[in-house]
């Protein structure tokens, strides 16, 4: 949508400029230690996703009845099996695809969303009133109980559960990408290319979204932990992945029943959840404090 | 400083000790040590269950965890000996038939409900007049579909005249929603918030989401039950319900879940009760698709499923048999155990291969419940491995009944309790094409099979009745019909301070004659 | 401030009508047939047709929705479906178990994180202040159905300290206060971290303002430099946390409710959507949706009198 907005000419100074801001936005970043750490994480996961075929030896969802429940570190599977007699290992590097799919979906269309809702409502004051109303009522609704009633409209499934997920990060974009339009938009130069004729519609994307880019980088970051971690919740009350899909909340679910006797069943998914939200959470603190340029770095 | 160290050596701690409670799940103290003289039976015994009572009235409700709570409450005037599977009179003393329409049943005398309205013909009349009126749209109204007329002889003799000769009959009088109410307290209260009847325990209260709490019927005509307060409480969580009953904090549970059967065995101090049920849960095929009309792709079906391998997952919880009737359920024959498609995976392959019926995917349809999805993990990993391309459709309870009722599927799992354990309760709603599209999800309709179900439900001599169903047992066996994955064997868990439960084969129990050390 | 009530009044009955027509319409469009639920697996035809006539599930959309607002107007919140229960009795035996729960989840989740915020902030860039913030981030990381099963796992089978689960003593009881101490961690460890990053970032804003410079240069004792200067200011943005996150927390109680078996509004919600019980999942949603405008109105208020810069008129 952006590109077909754009010249190439007029695109190649921008380019230039935000690269610079990139740059200067990495060097602050890395020397945040956590953000290292969890961007680390994060590139992890999408090799394991990208390389999944590659890094594994097992098929995930082929199941050996006979070698159920196999404890860690037996032989050929270092991380034991599940109760079906599936690699337990080759199951959580194909739930990497899944939880990164998943999160991705969500959070790409909340945005698409949150930021139509966002700059419709700061740029059209007679939008406004309509659209913040929106934005309150789906505010006031619990997250997981929304999810839930889109669920049972429209059956379970991982696009279902990401559709779900999506609806519920839309307010707090909405809130976000409305409140960077109305500082910006009653300054001179926005007020100057309006007067020579420019379309609103460029005006908001050309101008007034590039400046609330941070923000919404930032909250991106925060929302794929958030939809890693709701994806996980949803899959708990039966709501998310269908069998066999090697889904990390739905294995921490099911690996429950067995808790008792092969508890890594639980931990080794439950641990892979919090180190990939916990890296997209430290990603998402880091960025924010290297994009704010009020705040000094040591 | 002190808190954020010890918010870190705790979650340390947790995840070491979760990581060794292996060893350390059987250590329970033991909570009631320090009780003293007071007997354990004054204490409270507390069931927990997964899901509330719906009501407490057994004309309107029809789900298993209120008549849990409706057969503690009221009873029925017949009962199967879970023994000897022979139908017992209970309320009623003995009955008789006049003919092959008419049945006179005569009442022990003496007996009052726990309102103090005495139990006679007139209560019994009451009952099931109000159950089978229309206007009362009750959900098991069909239990007494086939009564006509019934009478009060006199104050201890009732005449109930049927439509048809019905031979399940006295089955369907002994099922839990056919118990018999205080008249006088139906007209007065809502029994669905108060019930009153004659059973072992008084109702005392009913906090819904939370617990139902009885007393002990002191007045009981079979004699006063030892325990004196009995609660059954809401933990919808089995592993809570589990971890509640190792602490202490409940004396039982019912329904184990064969995952936990190893925890539950490792945990001191209690006892685990299992016997041989009735339930049965099968594979079947929508009926109405052309697919699954043809023999032999069903027969493909049959023999690409191990299911040896798939009972030997249940831990011991499941009977293994071909046979649909299952082996606790009046009307089985052991020769159906081995009857129908066995399993051959090369006849399955070579199938599969001839007809190219791995070319187009097919649906499994399953409710999202643990012992479902494991049916339909496993037996779509098989399917798989014989060349079939099909695809998993889990979905919560309510849209999977909606779904598999209007036959939008290709494979589903269902599954079967019988109350009654009576062969024709099972063959009737859930395969004669009279109920096809509503409890006959299978959407079956053969007039051969129907033919049999029809007789085996109009003859009363119960062993002409008992080769009837085998036959029409077999015949749909061989027709692979459905395909039976296993039978449920029935399991609890008490408290070893008590002793003395009485576990039926269709998963009921009784806490009637439970006694405390 | 009375307009700001008023104002919020207004908005809240709109807002109530919004959600109850979402609600409405979105089970009203989902498979699944309450009268196949209530009639059991044994009902035939004629008899759901029978229940639906009853239920009034044969009546167009707009006249059913019509007539539920209409008795909703009179206080009437229906019956429930199922147990043919009236909505209002069965959220009113519920919520004290619910109100509980968020109430204890809140007081840990202040207490821990603004004890970690604090200490990070004032130890800004120390081990502690890593540590604590790795914490944090962690906490916001678990997902609240594993923590609880651990915690039981650990509190109340292996050490048995606590008990399993239930909420049925009164809170003030010794009984009842350990029956809400894992649930209260289950539920607040998420809030707790948020918390802490919010009064982190803030408290390190004011600790380097101006007036808190001028305040130590006069020769106020830090001690009192920190306390009444920094937490006060503090304060405002762990407010909006605590605002927005009883909305999430409402939310969490879902779960926890579930793994803890306590009988409250949020399993009282799932059960509902589950069994297509419509009358239920209105009355619930409504109270919830009520209650986070009303928290957050009381939020406005509070900022007023922490920050008299604030102002609603």
């Amino acid at each position: 949508m952006t590109n077909a907005v754009l010249s190439t000419d007029e695109r190649v100074p921008i380019v230039k400029k935000k690269e610079k801001v990139y740059v200067t936005t990495f060097k602050r970043l890395v020397k945040n230690k956590l953000a290292v750490a969890g961007l680390v994480i994060i590139l992890l996961q999408i090799g394991m996703a990208i390389f999944a075929p590659l890094i594994v030896t097992h098929d995930p969802i082929k199941q050996n009845l006979i070698a159920s429940e196999l404890p860690m570190f037996s032989e050929g599977h270092w991380l034991g099996t599940d109760n079906y007699g599936r690699d337990v290992w080759a199951r959580i590097v194909y739930g990497a695809r899944i939880s990164l799919l998943v999160g991705i979906t969500a959070v790409s269309l909340g945005l698409i969303g949150g930021v139509t809702l966002g700059l419709l409502g700061g740029y059209y004051k007679k939008l406004d009133g309509i659209i913040m109303r929106i934005v309150d009522l789906l505010f006031s609704f619990p997250g997981i109980l929304l999810a839930m009633l889109i669920i049972a409209i429209l059956g379970t499934s991982l696009i279902n559960v990401a559709i779900a997920i999506s609806i519920w990060s839309i307010p707090t974009c909405a809130r976000i990408v409305r409140g960077s339009v109305l500082s910006i938009k009653q300054k001179e130069y926005i007020m100057a290319m309006k007067s020579l004729g420019a379309s609103d519609l460029r005006i908001m994307i050309r101008h007034i979204l590039p400046n609330a880019f941070a923000p919404i980088i930032v909250f991106a970051t925060m929302r794929m932990a958030t939809a890693i971690l709701s994806t996980a919740s949803l899959s708990y009350l039966g709501l998310g992945a269908q069998p066999p899909t090697p889904e990390w909340g739905a294995m921490i679910a099911t690996g429950q029943n067995y808790m008792w006797t092969s508890p890594h069943l639980t931990i080794i998914p439950g641990i892979a959840i919090m180190l990939t939200v916990f890296a997209f959470n430290v990603v998402g603190d880091g960025l924010r404090d290297a994009l704010d340029p009020n705040m000094d770095i040591q | 400083m002190k808190k954020t160290i010890w918010y870190l050596m705790m979650l340390i701690a947790m995840l070491v000790l979760t990581a060794c409670s292996g060893e350390s799940a059987s250590a329970p103290k033991d909570a009631g040590d320090a009780k003293g003289e007071s007997s354990v039976n004054d204490e409270t015994f507390t069931f927990a269950t997964t899901s509330d009572v719906v009501g407490l009235s057994p004309i309107l409700t029809n789900d298993s965890m209120s008549a849990n709570a409706i057969e503690h409450v009221y009873d029925t005037l017949f009962q199967r000996n879970p023994e000897t599977k022979e139908i017992e009179p209970k309320l009623a003393e003995s009955f008789e038939n006049i003919d092959e329409l008419t049945w006179v049943i005569k009442l022990r005398e003496g007996i009052k409900f726990h309102d103090g309205t005495p139990f006679n013909a007139e209560a019994v009349k009451y009952t099931f007049d109000k159950l089978r009126d229309p206007a009362t749209a009750a959900p098991r109204a069909s239990l007494l579909e086939p009564v006509d007329e019934i009478t009060v002889v006199d104050e201890n003799t009732v005449e109930i005249k049927t439509k048809y000769p019905y031979g399940p009959f006295l089955a369907a009088l002994s099922h839990s929603n056919a118990s018999i109410v205080s008249p006088t307290a139906d007209q007065a209260q809502d029994l669905m918030k108060n019930p009153v009847g004659t059973g072992p325990f008084k109702f005392v209260s009913w906090t819904p989401g939370d617990q139902v709490e009885l007393e002990a019927n002191e007045e009981y005509w079979g004699g006063a039950p030892a325990l004196k307060h009995v609660a059954f409480k809401v933990v919808p969580e089995v592993s809570t319900a589990i971890s509640m009953l190792q602490a202490g904090e409940v004396q039982f549970i019912d329904n184990l879940p064969p995952e936990q059967l190893a925890r539950l065995e490792a945990m001191e101090n209690i006892k685990i009760e299992k016997t041989d049920g009735t339930p049965v849960y099968y594979l079947t095929f929508n009926h109405s698709r052309e697919l699954n009309q043809d023999p032999e792709f069903r027969q493909a079906v049959a023999a690409a499923i191990d299911r040896d391998a798939f009972v030997s997952k249940l831990n011991g919880l499941g009977v293994r048999s071909n046979s649909i009737v299952g082996p606790q359920v009046f009307g089985f024959d052991e020769s159906a155990d081995k009857a129908g498609t066995a399993y051959d995976l090369e006849a399955a392959k070579a199938l599969v291969e001839k007809n190219g019926y791995g070319d187009k995917p097919f649906k499994l349809l399953t409710a999202n419940r643990s012992n479902f999805i494991l049916m339909a993990e496993i037996v779509q990993a098989q399917l798989t491995e014989a060349g079939f391309n099909v695809q998993i459709e889990s979905l919560e309870w309510a849209t999977f009944l909606d779904t598999a009722r209007s036959g939008e599927y290709d494979l589903t799992f269902l599954s079967w309790s019988n109350v009654t354990g009576d062969g024709s309760e099972m063959l009737y709603p859930n395969f004669h094409s009279d109920n096809a599209g509503n409890s006959n999800r299978a959407q079956y309709k053969n007039a051969e099979f129907d033919q049999l179900v029809v007789e085996s439900r109009t003859t009363i001599d119960q062993k002409e009745r008992a080769v009837i169903l085998d036959k029409a047992n077999k015949f749909m066996i061989e027709d692979n019909a459905a395909i039976a994955m296993y039978h449920g064997i029935v399991t609890a868990a008490m408290d070893k301070k008590y002793s003395g439960l009485e576990l039926d084969p269709n998963g009921k129990w009784n806490l009637r004659n439970v006694t405390g050390e | 401030m009375v307009a700001l009530i008023v104002r919020r009044g207004i908005q809240l009955v709109f807002l109530l009508l919004g959600i109850s027509f979402l609600v409405f319409s979105s089970m009203y469009i989902a498979p699944g047939d309450p009268a196949a639920m209530v009639g059991g697996p044994t009902a035939t035809e004629s008899d759901l047709e029978a229940i639906r006539d009853n239920l009034g599930l044969n009546d167009p959309f707009l006249v059913q929705y019509g007539n539920y607002l209409k008795h909703a107007m009179q206080g009437d919140f229906g019956y429930s479906y199922q147990t043919k229960q009236a909505v209002s009795d069965a959220i009113a035996i519920r919520f004290p178990n619910t109100f509980k729960l968020a109430i204890a989840s809140m007081i840990v989740a202040v207490v821990i994180g603004l004890f970690a915020g604090l200490i990070s902030a004032l130890k800004h860039n120390s081990w502690l202040d890593v540590t604590s913030t790795t914490f944090a981030l962690a906490g916001i990381s678990i997902p609240n159905f594993w923590l609880g099963t651990l915690l039981i796992l650990v509190f109340a089978v292996n050490l048995q300290w606590l008990p399993v689960g239930g909420l049925s003593e009164p809170f003030y009881t010794i009984d009842g206060i350990k029956q809400l101490i894992l649930p209260a961690i289950t539920l607040g460890t998420g809030s707790a971290a948020m918390i802490a990053r919010m009064a982190r970032s803030s408290m390190l804003e004011v600790i380097k303002a101006d007036y808190v410079r001028t305040a130590r240069a006069k020769g106020v004792k830090e001690h009192n430099v920190i306390w009444i200067h920094t937490l006060k200011n503090a304060m405002i943005p762990v407010i909006t946390v605590i605002g927005l996150n009883f909305g999430f927390l409402l939310g969490g109680t879902i779960i926890t409710e579930k793994v803890f078996a306590i009988n409250g509004v949020g399993r009282l919600m799932i059960d509902a959507i589950a069994m297509r019980d419509f009358p239920m999942v209105q009355g619930s949603v409504l109270l919830v949706a009520t209650l986070f405008v009303v928290v957050n109105l009381i939020v406005d208020i509070i900022y007023t009198f922490v920050d008299p810069r604030i102002s609603y008129d």
